[in-house]
């Protein structure tokens, strides 16, 4: 059973190396392709097929492991829900999808996915809140699994970042999952763990680049948070101490969402759309120190994982509720410490340009 | 007698003055306002010995604080001396931005008033560390904000607080009349050979920011004068490396400090030709005295200098220009400059008109009660309704 992680990872991540070849003419011959503009860094079309190539060498790996471990089938509506994420991910992405009508189809999958039971039954103990009532575990749900599926969908602003921050949390889960003995769930965190670093092979290269697109962003953040979910409630019926896991769980996926609460109340504070196209994430602000793609990247995951850090020693120190705590604070003293000196940047350019003229 | 009030100068090393501009300004400030009222000036214990220390000078009494008025110990230095004269001052005229921390709880608790000179645009220098830089561009903010009437030393410096906080900056130089012509005498001439014929001078910190390096290439390819450079040379690997390189060029004579000032004096008064390589944000006082000394300049390029000097020098931004500056200059064109350099400093740059310019601000902001924005008093409407009239640009001046 064990040596089904280490084959899993392996396979999906030949599969998705020769998978990206392929997938990136047809791309370019259907125009599946993002265009240069003046929000985006790149400047030559780049193909969006990640996720595409990320779904089809998951599902291989999983044919090649359903003989050795059926109970896997167990997850196919999950499955079968991704795909229909992808797809719509995919048609966005070549013809431009309404924002409402995404979030119509989101809701209704974050539904369906309440309806199978996995669902966030109790806070854990996060301001001494556990257990919660029926309507308001479905209304939580309902917002976490969209919110985060946007949430992860907005962070993929660039090279290696959506991909390297999935990579971390798959890599947490497994553990977790090893550790909690849910074995068969771990394989699904080993597939992609594997798609993704063979991802990110094209993705932080410059001649064979391709992005995944918002079918990948979409349906990456989908199984992240169907897994959080899923993880939360097993462990805690699992084990009686579940909540380091807790802590784990929800210290890789923070980041990303803190970042878009953080962007949105900005944007709707200046009166605009929270959904506004800008350049205002914590990547963006990254980059505005003039780190590159791959550094910014690297800072961001080195922010994660040091959150997670602070997250276990406050957790060690003062329970989960000054854990949580710390990880906001820290998160909030980052960014705004980049904010601020960002703010510092402008104003140097600013100067430097009034000072030659 | 009623109307003296008190005035509490904060921020400089103290008087007698024998740092820079701020120490000179203090002195200035002493004799023209001491007149009407009552001036205490903050001193830095570490700089001047307890056996040197009086209580009072030319009628201001002096407070020592054992620390230095520079660095990061200029933090503590300001705070101090703000949260002393908190018990007896009714004007803080505070030079520099470092206690500017203190500014919100001053305005919110008292009915002091603030007149704070920035000084510069200090947090943009490359002298400071990643956190001193942080703290100076909140301060400053923190200044601008929190005074009744800040000061900047240049125009270019008004332009940016303009922009960045919708105040309007008064503008206060520093006065240059303190510098003296010295004749050249045989026994200068025997100390320092080139004396005899022109020469370009320059004094200053031996920094990046002062563009030295650039200034002394551009001599090394040049035959028109000799180029004679004073700073601290030993302070810095950039000035040693500098020094290494260029100590032994022909058209190039390296001098260190030299801490005399009719020595300095001499060959800065003397000179052919001025040139000022500072761009750093701000009037520099080193220019403002040249500026007196009648001599031609040839400046770095950047606003401030063109501003101090009425865009009637000569400029450069990088070697090609210089040298080209350096060659093509007439000897008869080059006193025309100077001429225009002390018609300026003359009008300009003494201490005598700085000193007004401060005693007119004591008199305005004891009658002041809020600072008044350059922005329209629409930009005060909430913002939902500028948002629903199209009128939310009136809450910046972004123009871009």
């Amino acid at each position: 059973m064990n040596t089904l992680f280490p084959i899993s990872i392996l396979s999906s991540f030949v599969l998705t190396l020769l998978i990206i070849p392929p997938l990136r003419k047809v791309a370019i011959a259907i125009n599946l392709v993002d265009k240069p503009n003046k929000r985006k860094v790149h400047v030559m079309p780049v193909p969006l097929v990640g996720g595409i190539a990320i779904f089809i060498s998951t599902a291989l790996s999983f044919g090649l492991v359903i003989p050795h471990n059926p109970e896997i089938l167990h997850y196919k509506n999950i499955f079968f829900s991704s795909v229909i994420l992808l797809i719509m991910g995919a048609i966005d992405d070549r013809f431009d999808l309404k924002a409402s009508m995404k979030l119509v189809i989101q809701l209704v999958i974050a539904h369906y996915v309440f309806s199978l039971g996995i669902k966030l039954e109790s806070l854990h103990g996060l301001f001494g809140v556990h257990e919660v009532d029926d309507q308001i575990q479905y209304i939580l749900t309902i917002i976490i699994i969209t919110g985060v599926i946007n949430a992860y969908n907005l962070m993929d602003g660039i090279d290696g970042l959506a991909a390297g921050i999935a990579l971390i949390a798959f890599v947490t889960f497994l553990i977790i999952s090893i550790l909690t003995n849910q074995k068969s769930i771990g394989l699904i965190f080993a597939t992609n763990i594997g798609a993704l670093m063979a991802f990110l092979r094209f993705n932080l290269s410059s001649k064979i680049k391709i992005f995944m697109g918002d079918a990948g962003s979409i349906m990456l953040g989908f199984i992240l948070v169907v897994s959080s979910l899923y993880l939360l409630q097993n462990t805690s019926q699992l084990h009686n101490q579940s909540s380091l896991q807790v802590l784990a769980v929800l210290a890789v996926m923070l980041v990303p969402v803190f970042d878009a609460l953080r962007v949105f109340r900005k944007r709707m504070k200046s009166g605009k759309s929270p959904f506004y196209a800008d350049k205002t994430h914590l990547h963006h602000l990254l980059l505005g120190l003039g780190l590159k793609h791959r550094r910014a990247t690297l800072h961001m995951i080195g922010i994660i994982i040091t959150i997670l850090i602070i997250g276990l020693i406050s957790y060690k120190l003062g329970g989960i509720t000054f854990s949580i705590i710390s990880m906001v604070f820290i998160i909030f003293m980052v960014t705004s410490l980049l904010h601020f000196h960002n703010k510092l940047l402008k104003w140097k350019n600013a100067i430097k340009d009034s000072e030659i003229k | 007698m009623s109307n003296r009030k008190q005035i509490a100068i904060i921020g400089t090393v103290g008087v007698p003055a024998n740092y820079g501009g701020f120490e000179t300004l203090a002195e200035h400030l002493i004799e023209d306002l001491g007149q009407k009222h009552d001036i205490t000036i903050y001193c830095s214990g570490k700089k001047y010995d307890k056996k040197n220390r009086v209580s009072t000078y030319k009628g201001a009494k002096l407070k020592y604080l054992p620390l230095d008025a520079n660095g990061i110990q200029s933090i503590p230095y300001d705070t101090l001396s703000i949260l002393h004269a908190l018990f007896y001052a009714d004007v803080f005229l505070i030079l520099g931005v470092a206690g500017a921390w203190l500014l919100p709880f001053v305005r919110f608790f008292t009915n002091k008033k603030i007149i704070i000179s920035i000084d510069g645009i200090e947090w943009k220098r490359d002298k400071w560390n990643l956190l001193a830089k942080w703290y100076l561009f909140w301060a400053e903010s923190l200044a601008v904000k929190y005074s009744h009437i800040d000061i900047s030393d240049n125009e270019a410096i008004q332009d940016y607080t303009a922009a960045r906080y919708g105040f309007l900056s008064r503008i206060i130089e520093y006065g240059a009349d303190h510098t003296l012509k010295v004749p050249i005498s045989n026994e200068s001439i025997e100390k320092y050979s080139f004396l005899k014929s022109q020469y370009a001078f320059k004094v200053c910190r031996i920094e990046p920011e002062n563009n030295v390096h650039l200034i002394l290439e551009a001599f090394t390819m040049t035959e028109r004068m000799p180029l004679v450079i004073v700073g601290n040379w030993d302070k810095s690997l950039y000035g040693v490396s500098l020094k290494s390189q260029y100590s032994n060029h022909p058209n190039i004579h390296v001098l260190d400090p030299i801490y005399d000032q009719a020595n300095l004096d001499i060959l800065r008064s003397n000179a052919a030709l001025y040139v000022h390589g500072h761009s750093a944000g701000g009037t520099n006082p080193s220019l403002v005295e040249a500026m007196y000394l009648g001599l031609p300049i040839l400046a770095y390029g950047v606003s401030y200098n063109k501003v101090t000097t009425e865009n009637k020098a000569l400029y450069f931004l990088d070697r090609e220009n210089l040298i080209k500056e350096i060659n093509n200059i007439y000897t008869s064109k080059l006193k025309t400059i100077g001429k225009e350099m002390e018609i300026i400093a003359k009008r300009r740059y003494t201490w005598a008109h700085i000193a007004h310019k401060y005693n007119l601000l004591i008199d305005e902001v004891l009658n002041v009660k809020t600072k008044t924005s350059i922005l329209s008093s629409m930009a005060n409407l909430p913002n939902k309704t500028l948002l629903k009239n199209g009128l939310a640009h009136l809450k910046t001046l972004n123009t871009f």
